[in-house]
C-alpha cells in the first residue's frame, strides 16, 4: 500500500505521464542503471546515485541530490535500499518517498488501456491492452458474452485473472503469437488455472512441450458474439501466428510492428526466416484491409504510444510509413534485414526452452532473465526519454 | 580473519553491516562477508571504489547445497 513514506508503481507512472513535477533518484549500481530505467511519457528530472554512497558518506551523498522543490521518488531493484534513502532525504527535510518494489515492480507492472471499438462492435465485446510499461510487452484480453480470451499473456497472471473475474467471465483461450524469446510466456500457467486450451506454434524445428490445442491457418474461433481467426505469419519465428479479432483488430505479435517489423535473426537462419518474413507481408498481411487496426506484442520507443494510451497503429497508415512494407523485391528485403542482425537479448535461449516447456521456471532465475526492455524488432534499440538532472 | 554472514539479507543490509565492522577493525585486518544476494557482487565493488576504510581483495561464488554464496573478502585500509 502506498503511505506517506512509499509510492506504488501505478502512481508514479500516473505521476509521469502527467506531468507532475518530480525527481527520481535512482540508487541503484551504475552497470544497472545505465542498462535500464524507468521511463515516463514526458520529459522528467532524473539522477543517479548509489545506495551505498549513503551509506559511505551520508552528507556528501545529500548534497549531489539535485535542488528540486518537487517530491524526490527514491528507486532501487528491489526497494530495499529506496526505503533507506528516502528516510535520509526525509530528515534532512527532503519530501522523498520510496517505490515499492523497486526495479521489480516496474518490469512487471501490466497499464490497462481500453481499445475503442467502432460504433456496431460497441456493446458485442471489449478489447484491452495490457501495456508492460517496464519491458515494452503488449498482451491482450477479449471479453465478449461472459467468454474471454487472453493473447500473449506475461508470467505474472494476476493482472489478468482479476480482469477475467471483474468481467464475470470464463476463461476460454489462451494464445501465444510465438515463442517469446525475451520474456516468459504466463500462457500454460494461465490455461492451467483459469480452465480453457492453450495454443501457440512452436514451428517445426522447435519441440513444444505444452500440451496444446492444434490450430492452423485460416481456423475460426467463436468467442461470445466474434470471431477470432489464426493468420500464419511465420518469419520472426517459424510458427509465428497473427490474431484477427472481429475482423478488425490485428493482434501481430512480433511480425509488424509501429515502427518496425519483427526481427528474423533469432534463429540463426536469418536468410530463410526474412524470405518467410517477406512473404508473410507481402501476402497474408498485404490481403488486409487498410482500416484494419494494428495491435503489436511490442513497442520500442515510449512514444509508440498514442495519446489515447495505446500502442496502435492502422495498418493502411503503416504501408504508407514502414520501409520494411515498400520493398518489393524479396532480395532487399532479405539484405535489409540481414543488415540488422544483431546481438540476441540476454537469457534468450533459457528464454525460449522454459517457453517451450522444456525447463521449469525458477521465480527468482525468471526475474533475473526478465530485466531490461525487449529487443524483439528488427534495428535500432529504443531511445530513452529522461533529462539527466545535473548531478556531479 | 573476523566473518560476517549476512545470508539472507537484501541489500542495503550487507553493506550497511560490512561497513559498520570495517569501521572497528585495524588497518590491514581482513573481513570476510557471506552474502546469499547476488546483487551484493557489483554492489560490493561500487561501494569499495569510493570507500575510504574498506578495501576489496577478493569476490568468489561458492554452492551450498542448492544455494548460492557471494564471499567478499575486504580489508581495513
Amino acid at each position: 500500500m502506498s503511505n506517506r513514506d512509499e509510492i506504488e508503481i501505478a502512481e508514479l507512472l500516473a505521476k509521469l505521464d502527467g506531468g507532475e513535477p518530480l525527481l527520481i533518484l535512482d540508487v541503484r549500481n551504475v552497470d544497472e542503471y545505465e542498462s535500464w530505467k524507468i521511463e515516463g511519457r514526458r520529459d522528467f528530472n532524473i539522477a543517479h546515485i548509489p545506495y551505498f554512497d549513503f551509506i559511505e558518506d551520508e552528507e556528501s551523498s545529500l548534497a549531489r541530490v539535485p535542488q528540486a522543490e518537487s517530491e524526490i521518488v527514491v528507486v532501487c531493484a528491489k526497494g530495499g535500499s529506496s526505503q533507506m534513502v528516502a528516510e535520509i532525504l526525509r530528515s534532512s527535510g527532503k519530501p522523498a518517498r520510496s517505490l515499492v518494489g523497486g526495479m521489480i515492480a516496474y518490469g512487471e507492472y501490466l497499464e490497462s488501456v481500453k481499445v475503442p471499438l467502432r460504433g456496431a462492435e460497441e456493446g458485442l465485446f471489449e478489447l484491452r491492452q495490457l501495456n508492460r510499461r517496464g519491458k515494452g510487452c503488449l498482451s491482450y484480453i477479449v471479453v465478449s458474452a461472459g467468454e474471454a480470451v487472453v493473447i500473449d499473456p506475461s508470467r505474472a497472471i494476476e493482472v489478468y485473472e482479476s480482469l477475467i473475474a471483474r468481467a464475470g467471465a470464463r476463461l476460454v483461450h489462451t494464445f501465444d503469437t510465438h515463442v517469446h524469446a525475451d520474456h516468459l510466456t504466463g500462457g500454460p500457467a494461465l490455461s492451467a488455472k483459469l480452465g480453457g486450451d492453450y495454443f501457440v506454434d512452436a514451428g517445426a524445428d522447435f519441440e513444444l512441450r505444452h500440451r496444446i490445442r492444434a490450430l492452423r491457418d485460416g481456423d475460426e474461433l467463436r468467442v461470445g458474439n466474434i470471431a477470432i481467426r489464426v493468420l500464419a505469419t511465420p518469419g520472426h519465428t517459424p510458427g509465428s501466428v497473427c490474431y484477427l479479432v472481429a475482423d478488425r483488430y490485428l493482434l501481430t505479435g512480433d511480425t509488424l510492428f509501429k515502427k518496425s517489423v519483427g526481427r528474423p535473426d533469432l534463429g540463426g537462419k536469418v536468410e530463410a526466416w526474412s524470405q518467410d518474413l517477406f512473404q508473410t507481408l507481402h501476402g497474408r498481411i498485404a490481403r488486409l484491409d487498410d482500416s484494419t487496426v494494428v495491435l503489436p506484442a511490442h513497442y520500442a520507443d515510449i512514444d509508440e504510444i498514442g495519446a489515447d494510451g495505446l500502442v496502435s497503429a492502422q495498418l493502411g497508415d503503416l504501408r504508407r510509413d514502414l520501409p520494411e512494407l515498400h520493398m518489393a523485391e524479396s532480395a532487399s528485403f532479405i539484405e535489409a534485414m540481414k543488415s540488422t542482425t544483431r546481438t540476441p537479448p540476454p537469457q534468450y535461449a533459457e528464454i525460449i526452452d522454459a517457453n517451450l516447456g522444456k525447463t521449469e521456471i525458477n521465480p527468482e532465475r525468471a526475474i533475473e532473465w526478465e530485466l531490461g526492455k525487449n529487443q524483439c524488432a528488427a534495428g535500432g534499440g529504443p531511445t530513452v526519454r529522461t533529462q539527466e538532472a545535473s548531478v556531479r | 580473519m573476523k566473518k560476517l554472514d549476512v545470508r539472507g539479507a537484501k541489500c542495503p543490509i550487507p553493506i550497511v553491516k560490512a561497513k559498520k565492522e570495517v569501521d572497528q577493525m585495524q588497518p590491514g585486518e581482513l573481513l570476510e562477508v557471506v552474502s546469499t544476494d547476488p546483487g551484493s557482487l557489483p554492489d560490493f565493488k561500487g561501494w569499495t571504489q569510493t570507500s575510504k576504510t574498506a578495501v576489496l581483495k577478493e569476490q568468489r561464488t561458492e554452492k551450498e547445497g542448492a544455494t548460492d554464496l557471494y564471499i567478499h573478502l575486504l580489508e581495513r585500509k
